[in-house]
């Protein structure tokens, strides 16, 4: 095969196997980004948590509404607990997230995306 | 109220579901912190050859032969036929002995405890509807609709369910398609004879939704992840899974895929069988 197809074949595979690594770490993410409150689930987005910041800096804490991933609306008691809640999930998640995606971007190679002794 | 998780392990000569159950017990016990019943009918083997003390309870149903048969592929050049025996399923809501259970495929490998935000949560019934190939390779319109003029596909794989009066209907309900299973197919276009557990859980909710869409069955927490028979499981070690996975256009051929802390339903049962005898080995 000629040289020039040869090296950029590997590099196709390469970036198949990043890419697949990449999309289940952003599944990941999204795993991690879920909230459980009284029985109700949230997925913390900017959207919930700018939402929750502004009610809070309104002074609207108490007895407030949210709908949750499965449209149940939910009256949540204390709302800057939620709100601080929701912000450790998003840094943990969103850190964690990062991290992972920094070490995938310095692997080079298809084994050492998935780990394997080369 | 007593809760937990149920497991079938109907064993057919080719795939050995009770070791796959063993092993899934283990996890769940580890990830969920529930116990695990399980419902056989191979109570002999189950007691001779495993640990079965990792079941909180072994409920014993008779040996049936079935009509049903299905290729089981062992990646994409390799396949066996075998007996399909999923005709149990919605005998379930009866057979279990808790008020919350959670009922799993026996290859649907946990390798995390997000499952266990069902137990508090305030949906009496819940199933995966979005999930994702880990290969992307392959079709997946397949598991959005029951067919293309249908209904929504819901997974039957990992169910949660309360004991509800409601509920209790639902299991019924299923119990009645599958009796009726070859007029369903007609009704909802389903091009296959062979009966499904997750085209019946999915018509079912479509008819207690008022067959329209609606909110009588709940979304599980994340995404159903899968891969297919036509992939191979190589590589299994706490919550870490290396697969192969088939390469568009290139029989034969794999990608590797690793993922962590994802909990996968892994079709290529073989596969899954070798990594568990291994597994087992190690221990």
């Amino acid at each position: 095969m000629d040289e020039r197809l040869e090296k950029a074949l590997e590099f196709s595979n390469y970036m198949v196997t990043l890419n697949n690594q990449k999309r289940l770490l952003k599944e990941k993410y999204y795993e991690d980004l879920l909230y459980f409150h009284s029985g109700c689930q949230f997925t913390v987005t900017k959207e919930l948590i700018t939402f929750v910041g502004m009610l809070i800096s309104n002074s609207n804490d108490s007895d407030i509404v949210l709908v949750d991933d499965n449209n149940s609306p939910i009256s949540i008691d204390n709302l800057n607990t939620f709100y601080e809640n929701i912000l450790d999930v998003y840094f943990s998640a969103s850190n964690e997230y990062n991290t992972k995606y920094n070490e995938l971007k310095k692997k080079r190679s298809v084994e050492k995306l998935v780990d394997i002794d080369e | 109220m007593s809760k937990g998780a149920i497991l079938i392990a109907r064993n057919n000569g080719n795939i050995d579901y009770v070791k796959q159950s063993v092993f899934l017990a283990e996890r769940i016990q580890y990830y969920l912190k529930i116990p695990v019943s399980i419902i056989t009918d191979s109570e002999e083997y189950l007691k001779s050859d495993f640990d079965h003390t990792v079941f909180d309870q072994i409920i014993a149903i008779p040996y049936k032969k079935t009509a049903n048969t299905r290729a089981y592929n062992d990646g994409t050049l390799f396949y066996k036929t075998a007996d399909f025996k999923n005709d149990i399923r919605h005998e379930v809501y009866n057979l279990t002995p808790y008020n919350e259970t959670l009922l799993l495929d026996t290859d649907y490998i946990i390798a995390n405890d997000l499952l266990s935000s069902c137990f508090n949560s305030n949906n009496d019934l819940m199933l995966f509807k979005s999930s994702e190939d880990i290969a992307k390779v392959r079709n997946e319109k397949e598991f959005d609709y029951v067919s293309d003029y249908s209904i929504e596909f819901y997974w039957a794989t990992v169910v949660f369910f309360r004991k509800t009066q409601e509920n209790e209907i639902f299991f019924d309900l299923i119990s009645h398609i599958y009796k009726n299973w070859k007029h369903y197919t007609r009704i909802y276009q389903i091009d296959s004879p062979l009966f499904r557990n997750d085209f019946a859980f999915s018509i079912a909710i479509h008819i207690m939704n008022g067959f329209q869409k609606g909110n009588f069955a709940q979304q599980l927490p994340g995404k159903h992840l899968y891969t297919t028979d036509k992939d191979i499981l190589w590589n299994l070690k706490n919550d870490e899974m290396l697969f192969l996975v088939e390469k568009k256009n290139y029989l034969g051929e794999y990608t590797a895929i690793k993922t962590i802390g994802q909990s996968i339903h892994v079709m290529n049962k073989f596969s899954l069988e070798r990594e568990i005898d291994r597994v087992f080995s190690n221990e």
